[in-house]
């Protein structure tokens, strides 16, 4: 077993935990000003997201409290049963706006997509770790993982979310590319991947999907109203101007103008409100967190380590990157949120789990295995 | 933990060699999502610097609408192809929240315009409290050409009010087949909360009855929608965006026009119901429910007084004869009794019962219409003729329940089917009825009533005809069927309904045909009860009903004619031709009115010479049978 080591402590980082605290903080201040004035019935999204952040807090001590490498031995029964949450969500789960997306557990109602990400970073990793001879893979080497990946991207993609299994394939690749591929294995995923966009497109995209996709081509033709989201949320950033309207003194966001505001939405409101200046100050913040993370990824002993923080840093970064850029108008409405700072309790314990990770990893730094 | 510990050696250390590697690269990724970042930036600095006052702009009043462009309703067509609703352009009233300061003054305002009540409008905005400030609500709907151009001309006295013009009903044959057509209203909450995720919006147009509603799926069509920047007043500026409307699919009914507008031309003025149906495909050729309902008066919402006033109506115009009322089938019914009496081997076409003009039996007498009796008589007569006595005494040998059997199986006490709301069953009495329902033991007597047609027995028209033409087809029991098809808007088919045969009728092809001559002597013989229905060059065959309301023996010496119109009989005529090779069969129901052979036999002829109008014509032509052959085969 392993004993606790007086250099763990010494290793933590403690500024993340404050960096965390920040982005909390901003997080709320932007969903109360989301709802702002009004006052719906039950618990305010600020207050259930004061909580998961808390919750979430539980879950980083929990995390970096083990060793992360516990991980690898788990790994596979852990894959196991987040795809049978996946299947069971399929089957029996609230179906909500037309997607079964939802386990209810009386308190929470659990979105398993959202842990489904972080299952198959771990999954990787350890797959990648262990056969990892630095030659780069072949095509053939790559069937494991492809699979891996392949059964709760259809799962996931059945629900039907699609950005959440675009995000799986977002992780695969990152990932995949980050251990190395032999050239030609490349252009044969390359070459695959091409001829499959038509097929997907044409059968496994549901309409609404396929629509918002067109919608973003060719706003012209906009047949449904994402191209009017779109149109609002641009709006609503654009006219933040250099230094914003001011905190809670935004228009697009408090008249019902713009669509879930207060989850894929949300940076729109913080742009309006804190403009050009406070925009480019939260994207500091922000992607101060996901280099730091990415630093972490070199500072672990061993290959597994490594792969994980490579995972959580893509994981994060994609579905950060996706969001600002739909909120901004440059992708398709696909239905994503930013991490940290969208309100949505399954995406926050996620990535509060994940940042665990990267934590444990990084206190670990000096806790050479064998 | 073991595991963990073998896990955990088998973790490959990275060495210093590798390490370099990683961190090559770790640098290519941080570079590439520093790349990411300043395109974030750059597209932050485009909205919010470059093009910030624009959006400005945009943002001040909140500038940009939606407004949705109703998509054309599918035109409703006839068995031929021929329109018989399809849509005209219709002026509403529109108001957004958002674009009036002051609400109560405007209200108050077009209150006096519209001669309408201020709590009226105030209603149409409450309804729409839930949806956004920027949806423009409905205040009226088909507003005159005078409040047009008023408002037009001083829209800056009416900020948020807006005309919109939208594609609404056009009847071309007004009334015509309205029952089972419909009507359209706006949609409430309850149809919007069961509606979610589609793309109604309050103030939308939906069926509310008849096929209208039932196949609003295929006729609504997919709305369209343009995005306008406006002005502080909510006047149009430029179309940012915009996506035409889809116009609904077309539905071609199973009516033919001629042949309704006379069935509906006949009844006028009358209460009751015609039925004509192809008998070999179960098709509806006519449907007709009088009186017709005022479709004109659905449009915008009934008024309540309007309301009320059909509901007192004594015609009852609100309901639909043809399935929902529910009549004594009278001595319509003997087609029953005649077809359960032969298959049960109670009669054979030879038995021969003695009619005095009436029998007495359980300590009663029943009487039979002929009070002088038709003396002895045998199954082709007693149909012809219509003798009471005749079925009393197959009724009393068969029971009520072998009865119920066979009136189950020719279609009767159950739904038939159609594709329309609100269908009543009507009922087959058994005595495993009575006691459930009244806890009573069947009475013997009760088989008798039962077997003329005049006990508990209830039908409506249109299971009478679906019965008639049972009768004739061959014993076939078909789903009645009023849509032929479902095209789309360029009038190519997408799908084409089939006839769907529900069962067979009991008995045999030979019993059906001892019935059939019955029938066609009814019309056809001197002393037949129809020969009002009669016609020159087509046979036809058919059995009259009448069905007594009120049994009350006071009534029995006074004439019909005389009776205030609730206590006289219902005339009930149901028939088919050509009696040779059957085509069409028609049932007539008149409330109110008296005999069947009298009253409803000349509008179910009416109905026939419409029909076979062609065929009457070239009767004497060489040609003789094809034409009649053509008009056969267009279905």
């Amino acid at each position: 077993m392993l004993r606790f080591d007086r250099r763990l402590l010494q290793h933590f980082d403690w500024i993340i935990l404050l960096w965390l605290a920040l982005i909390a903080t901003m997080c709320l201040m932007n969903l109360y000003s989301a709802i702002y004035p009004e006052k719906p019935p039950g618990t305010p999204f600020y207050i259930k997201q004061l909580y998961y952040f808390i919750m979430g807090m539980g879950l980083v001590l929990a995390i970096i409290s083990v060793d992360y490498r516990i991980f690898m031995a788990w790994n596979y029964p852990m894959y196991g049963a987040i795809c049978l949450l996946l299947i069971y969500a399929l089957i029996l789960g609230k179906t909500q706006s037309g997607a079964q997306r939802w386990i209810n557990l009386g308190f929470f109602n659990l979105q398993p997509s959202e842990p489904a990400k972080l299952m198959l970073v771990i999954t990787l990793a350890s797959y990648y770790s262990r056969k990892d001879t630095g030659k780069g893979f072949t095509l053939k080497e790559l069937g494991i993982p492809i699979a891996l990946t392949l059964f709760p991207f259809l799962l996931i993609l059945k629900q039907p979310d699609l950005g959440t299994a675009l995000m799986l394939g977002f992780i695969f690749v990152s990932m995949t590319l980050f251990v190395k591929l032999k050239w030609q294995t490349l252009n044969i995923l390359l070459g695959v991947c091409a001829s499959l966009i038509p097929i997907a497109w044409k059968f496994i995209l549901k309409p609404y999907q396929r629509q918002r996709i067109e919608t973003f081509l060719n706003p012209e033709a906009d047949p449904l109203k994402s191209g009017y989201h779109i149109m609002q949320s641009k709006i609503a950033v654009g006219s933040g101007l250099t230094f914003g309207k001011g905190y809670l003194a935004g228009t697009q966001g408090h008249l019902d103008f713009l669509p879930e505001r207060h989850t894929d939405f949300a940076f729109s409101i913080w742009a309006e409100e804190f403009g050009f200046v406070g925009s480019v100050l939260f994207l500091s913040i922000y992607f101060f967190l996901i280099l730091w993370g990415l630093n972490s990824a070199v500072s672990s002993r061993d290959k597994f380590g490594t792969l994980l923080c490579i995972g959580v840093v893509s994981l994060i970064f994609w579905q950060a990157f996706i969001n600002l850029a739909m909120v901004m108008g440059m992708l398709p409405v696909v239905g994503m949120p930013l991490p940290l700072f969208s309100y949505g309790g399954s995406s926050l314990l996620t990535t509060m789990a994940g940042i665990g990770i990267l934590i444990s990893v990084r206190m670990r730094r000096y806790q050479v295995p064998g | 933990m073991p595991r963990i510990r073998r896990a955990v050696e088998k973790i490959h250390k990275i060495d210093e060699e590798e390490l370099i590697i990683l961190k090559k690269r770790v640098d290519i990724a941080t570079a590439l999502i520093i790349v990411f970042i300043a395109i974030l930036i750059a597209r932050l600095w485009f909205l919010q610097i470059k093009k910030g006052e624009e959006y400005v702009k945009l943002s001040e009043n909140n500038r940009i609408r939606i407004q949705q462009i109703q998509a054309p309703r599918g035109n409703v067509l006839d068995r031929f192809g021929r329109v018989i609703i399809t849509n005209r352009p219709y002026f509403n009233l529109v108001w957004t929240k958002e674009d009036a300061p002051n609400p109560d003054e405007v209200i108050k305002k077009l209150a006096l315009i519209l001669h309408e009540d201020i709590s009226n409008l105030l209603n149409s905005i409450r309804e729409a409290s839930g949806q956004p400030r920027y949806m423009p609500i409905l205040l009226k709907e088909d507003i005159d050409w005078q409040t047009l151009v008023y408002i037009e001309n001083h829209h800056f006295d009416l900020p948020g009010v807006r005309v919109e013009a939208v594609p609404s009903r056009d009847y071309l044959y007004g009334n015509m087949a309205s029952h089972l057509i419909g009507y359209l209203g706006q949609i409430n909450k309850e149809e919007l909360a069961t509606l979610k995720n589609s793309k109604y919006q309050g103030g939308d147009p939906i069926g509310k009855m008849g096929i209208e509603k039932l196949f609003e799926k295929e006729l609504r069509g997919e709305k369209g929608y343009r995005y306008l920047e406006v002005d502080v007043l909510g006047f149009e500026q430029q179309i940012l965006q915009h996506q035409d409307p889809l116009p609904g699919n077309d539905l071609q009914l199973t009516i033919d026009t001629d042949l309704q507008l006379t069935a509906e031309k006949a009844m006028e003025g009358l209460g009751g119901a015609v039925v004509a149906m192809d008998v070999n495909t179960g098709k509806l050729l006519a449907l007709a429910s009088s009186p017709p309902l005022k479709l004109d008066e659905f449009i915008g919402g009934i008024s309540a007084k309007v309301w009320q006033e059909h509901l007192n109506d004594p015609l009852h115009p609100l309901l639909d004869k043809t399935i929902q009322g529910q009549y004594p089938p009278g001595s319509t019914y003997k087609i029953v009794t005649a077809l359960a009496g032969l298959s049960e081997k109670i009669i054979n076409p030879q038995t021969v019962f003695y009619c005095s003009g009436g029998l007495n039996i359980y300590n009663r007498r029943y009487g039979c219409w002929k009070t002088s009796g038709h003396g002895a008589i045998s199954l082709q007569r007693a149909l012809s003729e219509s003798c009471d006595v005749y079925f009393y005494q197959v009724g009393q040998r068969l029971g009520v329940d072998r009865l119920a059997a066979y009136a189950e199986s020719l279609g009767l006490g159950q739904k038939t089917g159609i594709d329309l709301e609100n269908e009543k069953p009507g009922l087959v009495p058994t005595s495993a009825w009575k006691k459930k329902k009244k806890n009573e033991a069947w009475q013997d007597g009760e088989t008798l009533s039962v077997a003329i047609g005049q006990g508990f027995n209830l039908a409506t028209p249109l299971q009478i005809c679906r019965m008639t033409a049972a009768l004739v087809n061959g014993g076939k029991l078909y789903k009645p069927q009023i849509i032929e098809a479902i095209k789309d808007p360029e009038g190519s088919t997408i799908r084409k309904i089939q006839p769907d045969l529900l069962g067979t009728v009991h008995g045999s092809a030979q019993d059906r045909n001892f019935i059939i001559n019955g029938l066609i002597d009814a019309v056809n013989t001197r002393h037949g009860t129809a020969g009002s229905a009669k016609m020159p060059s087509i046979t036809v065959g058919g059995k009259t009903g009448t069905a007594q309301v009120v049994r009350m023996s006071k009534f029995k010496s006074i004439p019909q004619s005389l009776l205030p119109r609730q206590y006289k009989d219902h005339a009930w005529f149901t028939c088919f031709a050509p009696a040779e090779k059957p085509e069409i069969a028609v049932t007539v129901l008149v409330e109110h009115s008296g005999h069947g052979g009298s009253v409803a036999a000349p509008i179910a002829k009416q109905v026939l010479e419409e029909y076979f109008k062609d065929k009457i014509v070239v009767d004497d032509d060489e040609l003789e049978k094809k034409p009649a052959q053509n008009l056969h085969d267009d279905q």
